[in-house]
Order: structure tokens, then C-alpha cells, then sequence
């Protein structure tokens, strides 16, 4: 039925048809002109960028050295700004899943308009920028501020929890939640609550429910999730920035140092291209994951 | 042991230590609305009960608060003699088949079935040899590595009875299980699940909404509306003996007659007169079954007495053919009244418009009050 239809259509179509795949081509033209100079333009501006001679004072020697690559490598301290960076990264990341994740299994199992309500809850942070939020979260985590006057109020000494690590992982943490509470979601269709229940009629507590079947089966959504939100946080600015009040070092952070501050572009440009590596790594990782899991 | 076996196997059953499943007044309230209204049931073991009924009669209700995936707002569900109502699902040692499969997707067919066993850390060679058993019963060895997406209905549906079934569950519960194969599937599972309830003489309760599988398949009917209890009976019993209008019309298909009793065992429904011994008077219906009538010439003389034989003339309207059989729609006093026949290749002996008059035996007479 469906082949025969499809035979007695086509010479129905005009004659100037592109035919599948030249439509194809065509739909995808626009965006690939406007990510070839918007973006791969840039990126390979950036690369030849990281080859040239950065001069004191900032200028810049067209040329071509491996001067910032070594350097990068050679040099500990980035060494340990991009393990740093890694690490705190993921940090980040699985904090934000372990928050996120009993909020989008709760937003999955509930419904109608409560669910609405719930979901538009989840994504209002994301109508203010992280600025704003950042800057909120000063006020809150202040040496005076209320959660530490609340913590010494209890008679404990309450640790630093700004212009530290500490700082930037709170506030990321609560920055990115909007973006994995939503792919969590997206990653959740296949929880059927039947198979829960059938977990259920064959012995398995609530616990183990949840390890053998809950989990597994939102797996997709954790993938999509981390990856999305470690992308995020190696490359989140701001936040860092305000709540890390210079003290901590992270990749981002330093690109913006080294252009800005320093003005040395070459090293900026090596620094930017290791960030795009990074990203290379971590999207290999979450295609490795989906194919376990598949 | 002995004795206990002998029994068990009496046909007199059913006294109060044979019962395995009992539900106590068993009942579901949501807010106003009442889903199951105290509902008393006693399930002998080894019976397959069907819960039948029409979409919101509270007949998954019920099954639901038996496995403990809803908690009864009263009453009490009692397995082997202790009560477990407020025991949570899994520990209820029950084997549910849902409509739906619920397989688990990332498990293997072996890994589905030996979910269960591992729950009850059950020794590894030990599940390996019983969901090989169990897989053999639904005849699915070859396929014990494939994942459930790459299985037919069918062969899902037979997945999710042996993992059921593996556990070996004091109780199978089936929920719809047939409902979304295609009929000749449908036909081969029916059968298939029987067996092996027997083979296995497990108690069993079996919710559908089609009768024929209620009938074909159950030791025991339990015909449920609105969260009320209709009757409970064996299958030959809710078809020929049924309790109320509404089983004589869900289990089995019935003509509906309208008619006023007149307290002498008489009926009359439009200008004829019907023979319904030991009926008080008032508004009745008269049901019958479309395959007990005989279509007959309007002139003809009656055959057999008429004390046996109820007889109402009438008009033949139309005539269908429906391959096994030839449905004759017949006007009697305004209501339609159909006679069903086995077809002879398709020919009738009837013309539509002619005279006709239906006729039966005064037992396939099924009379209700019609209040007042």
C-alpha cells in the first residue's frame, strides 16, 4: 500500500523538485553558513590565535611558535588550573544530579495542574539572569549573612562559604539545576509505573526498586543531564568570578584574565581551544554512555 | 497430608479452611465516589476466579488492593489465613501479569524472570535451573537473551507469566492479560494460561471485560457494576441462572422485552399473552437469549404444548448474515426482537416483511422486576 502510493505520487510532484536529499541540503543550509562564520570561523581564528607570539604589553607577532602549547603544558600551575577545573566540574555536576533528581522524579509522577505549576517553578530561575543570582547568592552566604549567622547561631563555627570553592560550587550548583531537572525529565520516558509495580510484586523493596529498575531505566536522562551541566560549568564565568572573589582559579576564569587583565591573546586563545577539547572529551564519554546503555 | 489432599479434591470444596484467598468487605472510596463497595469474596485454592465486569466497575480496583498497589479505605484481604491487608506489595508473594507486559526493558527475557529470585536471594544455580523451567513452560528458552523490545506481544505477554509464576506465588493475579494481543493469540493464551494454572493448581483471580473469557477460561464468575457485586457463580450458572438485568445482558448477548405480570403466572407483552410461572405481578423484562428462539410461520400451529412453549408473533424486519450465523431482526408489539440461526450457506428460508412468530421454552424465559 505505502510503496504504491509513494510510486503514484512522484510523478505528481513538479518538476523542479529538489527530491529528498536536496531538500535536506537546503533546509540545512542556513544554519550551516550561520554556524561555518558565527562559529568554526572564530574557532579556527582562535587556533591560529594560540600559534602567534604574544609581545609584552599586548601585542601580538603574527608567527608561528609552539611557544603557548609548551608553556601550557610545562607550566604546573595550569596544569593543575585544568585539573582543577575537571574536578570541580564534575563536582558540580554530580552535586546538581543528586539535588535535581528526587525534584524531576516527583515532577514525573505528578500531574495535571500541579504538575504545571511544579514545572514552571523548576524553570522560573532561568528568567533571571545568573548575575542577579550570583549577586543573590552573596548576600545570602556573606560572612554576615543569614545561613552563616543561622550556622553560628547553633553554636557551630561556620566555615568560610564564600570567595572559596565552596562559594562557586553552591552557587553553580543551584545556577544549573533548572538545566538538569529539564533533561532529566526529557531522559524519563521510558519509567513506566507499571514496571515499577512489577518490581514491586516480585519482591523488591523500595530500595532496591529504585537501584535495579528506577535507575537504570533513567540512565538517558542522567547522561544528557551531567553532560549538559558539566559542559556548563568548565565554562561558567560569572559565577565563579563574583563567588570565587579571585581566589579561585578555574579555566574560564583565567581566559577572561589573560585577555582582559593581561592582555595576552595568544596564551587566551590556547587556553579556549583546550576548553573546545575538553567538550570533544566529555561528548565522547556521554556517546560511550548511551551505547552501554543501549 | 493424605487426608488433606483427598479433600481438597471433593467437589464439595469450598468449606472455610479450603478457602486461600479471602476478601472481607473489601472497600475503595475516592473522596465521594465509591470505586469497590464492600465486596465479600471467598476463593478456594487452586480456583481460577475472573472479576468481570465493564471499565470502571472496580473490578482492577479490587486486584489492585489484593497485590497492595492501592489501599483499601475498609476492610480486610486474607491469604491462607492471615491477614494481610496491611502488608506492603512485596511482601505479599503475589504474581501479577499486568495488560501492558511491564517488562523491564534493560533486562534479557532470563533477566526478567529471575528477578524475582533474586529478591528472595535465591542461590544462583538454583534461579539458573528454575528460569529455565520457567521459560520452558511458556516455551520461550530459545529467546532467553533477547530483550523484551524484540519480542512479539505474544511472546511478552508469555514472559511476563513466567516471571510471575517463577516466584512461585501463593496467589496469580491477572490483569487484563489478553486484552492487548489480537484475537487468534488471544484464543491460544486463554488456553495456554488454563493449563498451566491447572498443571501448576494455583489460585488465580483473572480481571477481564470479556466475558468469553470469564466463561471459557474460569472455575468462578464474579460479575461486578459500579463497584457493586452483581453475582458470583460458576460460568454455566451466570449465563443460564443470571441474578439481575445487567449480568443477563453483559455475559452473553439478550433480547429485551418489556411486559406486565399479572400475578397468575402470565405475562403480557403488547397484545400476547407469556407463560412465566411463579411471578407476582407488576412491570417486568423479559430476557432471552438470541440462539434459544425459533423463528417460525406466523400461521403455523403451535409446536408442542403450550405450557412448555412461550410464543409471540411478530414482523420480520431484516435479515443479517454474519457467516456462522443468520440474525433475524423481528419487530414484536414495537421492540426489537433478534432470532439468531446457523446459517446454511448463507441462504434464509425468510423474506423480510413477512408475518412471523417467534417461539421458545417457557425455561429460557429470564424474568426481572422492572420496580414500580
Amino acid at each position: 500500500m505505502t510503496a504504491s502510493t509513494t510510486i503514484d505520487a512522484a510523478p505528481a510532484m513538479p518538476r523542479f523538485a529538489l527530491g529528498r536529499a536536496g531538500t535536506a541540503t537546503a533546509l540545512l543550509l542556513p544554519i550551516a553558513l550561520i554556524n561555518a562564520i558565527g562559529f568554526l570561523l572564530p574557532v579556527l581564528n582562535l587556533l591560529r590565535m594560540s600559534f602567534n607570539e604574544a609581545l609584552a604589553g599586548g601585542g601580538i607577532r603574527e608567527t608561528f611558535i609552539l611557544d603557548n602549547w609548551t608553556g601550557l603544558f610545562g607550566d604546573s600551575f595550569y596544569l593543575e588550573l585544568i585539573m582543577n577545573s575537571v574536578s570541580v566540574s564534575l563536582g558540580i555536576t554530580f552535586l546538581t544530579l543528586v539535588v535535581s533528581y528526587p525534584i524531576a522524579l516527583y515532577l514525573h509522577r505528578s500531574s495535571g495542574r500541579w504538575r504545571t505549576f511544579l514545572t514552571v517553578l523548576v524553570i522560573s530561575p532561568l528568567l533571571t539572569s545568573a548575575v542577579v543570582r550570583t549577586y543573590g547568592w552573596i548576600a545570602l552566604l556573606a560572612d554576615q549573612g543569614p545561613i552563616v549567622k543561622t550556622i553560628a547561631a547553633l553554636g557551630i563555627t561556620p566555615p568560610r562559604l564564600m570567595f572559596n570553592t565552596t562559594g562557586v560550587v553552591i552557587g553553580l550548583t543551584e545556577i544549573l539545576m533548572p538545566y538538569m531537572i529539564l533533561s532529566l525529565l526529557a531522559g524519563f520516558g521510558r519509567l513506566d509505573p507499571r514496571v515499577e509495580e512489577a518490581a514491586m510484586t516480585l519482591g523488591a523493596p523500595p530500595s532496591k526498586t529504585f537501584w535495579r529498575v528506577i535507575l537504570p531505566l533513567t540512565l538517558p536522562g542522567i547522561a544528557l543531564g551531567c553532560l549538559l551541566c558539566f559542559v556548563l560549568a568548565v565554562s561558567s564565568f560569572i559565577t565563579p568570578k563574583l563567588l570565587g572573589g579571585g581566589r579561585v582559579f578555574l579555566l574560564a576564569t583565567e581566559i577572561y584574565d589573560q585577555a582582559i587583565v593581561t592582555l595576552n591573546w595568544p596564551l587566551a586563545a590556547t587556553l579556549s581551544i583546550l576548553v573546545l577539547v575538553i567538550f570533544g572529551a566529555a561528548l565522547a564519554v556521554y556517546a560511550r554512555v548511551l551505547r552501554v546503555i543501549e | 497430608m493424605m487426608h488433606q489432599k483427598i479433600l481438597s479434591g471433593t467437589p464439595t470444596a469450598s468449606t472455610d479452611r479450603d478457602v486461600h484467598l479471602r476478601l472481607d468487605g473489601l472497600t475503595k472510596r475516592y473522596g465521594d465516589s465509591v470505586a469497590v463497595a464492600a465486596l465479600d469474596l471467598a476463593v478456594p485454592k487452586g480456583e481460577l476466579v475472573a472479576l468481570l465486569g465493564p471499565s470502571g466497575c472496580g473490578k482492577t480496583t479490587t486486584l489492585r488492593m489484593i497485590a497492595g498497589l492501592i489501599t483499601p479505605s475498609d476492610g480486610r484481604i486474607i491469604v491462607g489465613g492471615s491477614d494481610i491487608t496491611a502488608s506492603p506489595t512485596y511482601k505479599r508473594d503475589m504474581g501479577l501479569v499486568f495488560q501492558s507486559y511491564a517488562l523491564f526493558p534493560h533486562m534479557t527475557v532470563a533477566k526478567n524472570v529471575a528477578f524475582g529470585l533474586e529478591m528472595r536471594s535465591v542461590p544462583k544455580h538454583e534461579i539458573e535451573k528454575r528460569v529455565k523451567e520457567a521459560l520452558a513452560m511458556v516455551r520461550l528458552e530459545a529467546l532467553s537473551e533477547r530483550k523484551p523490545r524484540e519480542l512479539s506481544g505474544g511472546q511478552q505477554q508469555r514472559v511476563a507469566l513466567a516471571r510471575a509464576l517463577v516466584i512461585r506465588p501463593s496467589i496469580l493475579l491477572l490483569d487484563e492479560p489478553l486484552s492487548n494481543l489480537d484475537a487468534k493469540l488471544r484464543d491460544e493464551m486463554r488456553n495456554e494460561i488454563r493449563d498451566i494454572q491447572q498443571s501448576l493448581g494455583i489460585t488465580a483471580v483473572f480481571v477481564t471485560h470479556d466475558q468469553v473469557e470469564a466463561l471459557s477460561m474460569c472455575d468462578k464468575v464474579v460479575v461486578m457494576k459500579g463497584g457493586q457485586l452483581e453475582q458470583i457463580g460458576t460460568p454455566v450458572d451466570v449465563y443460564e441462572t443470571p441474578a439481575t438485568p445487567f449480568v443477563a445482558s453483559f455475559v452473553g448477548r439478550t433480547n429485551r422485552l418489556e411486559g406486565m405480570a399479572n400475578g397468575d403466572g402470565t405475562v403480557i407483552v403488547g397484545t400476547g399473552g407469556l407463560r412465566v410461572p411463579g411471578r407476582p405481578g407488576g412491570k417486568v423484562e423479559i430476557l432471552m437469549r438470541p440462539h434459544r428462539l425459533k423463528l417460525v410461520d406466523a400461521n403455523a400451529a403451535p409446536e408442542g404444548s403450550a405450557e412448555r412453549f412461550n410464543r409471540l408473533a411478530g414482523t420480520l424486519t431484516r435479515i443479517t448474515f454474519v457467516g456462522d450465523l443468520l440474525q433475524y431482526h423481528v419487530d414484536v408489539a414495537g421492540s426489537e426482537v433478534i432470532v439468531e440461526a446457523a446459517s446454511d450457506h448463507g441462504r434464509g428460508f425468510w423474506r423480510a416483511g413477512a408475518p412471523v412468530a417467534i417461539t421458545w421454552r417457557v425455561e429460557d424465559t429470564m424474568v426481572f422486576g422492572r420496580g414500580a
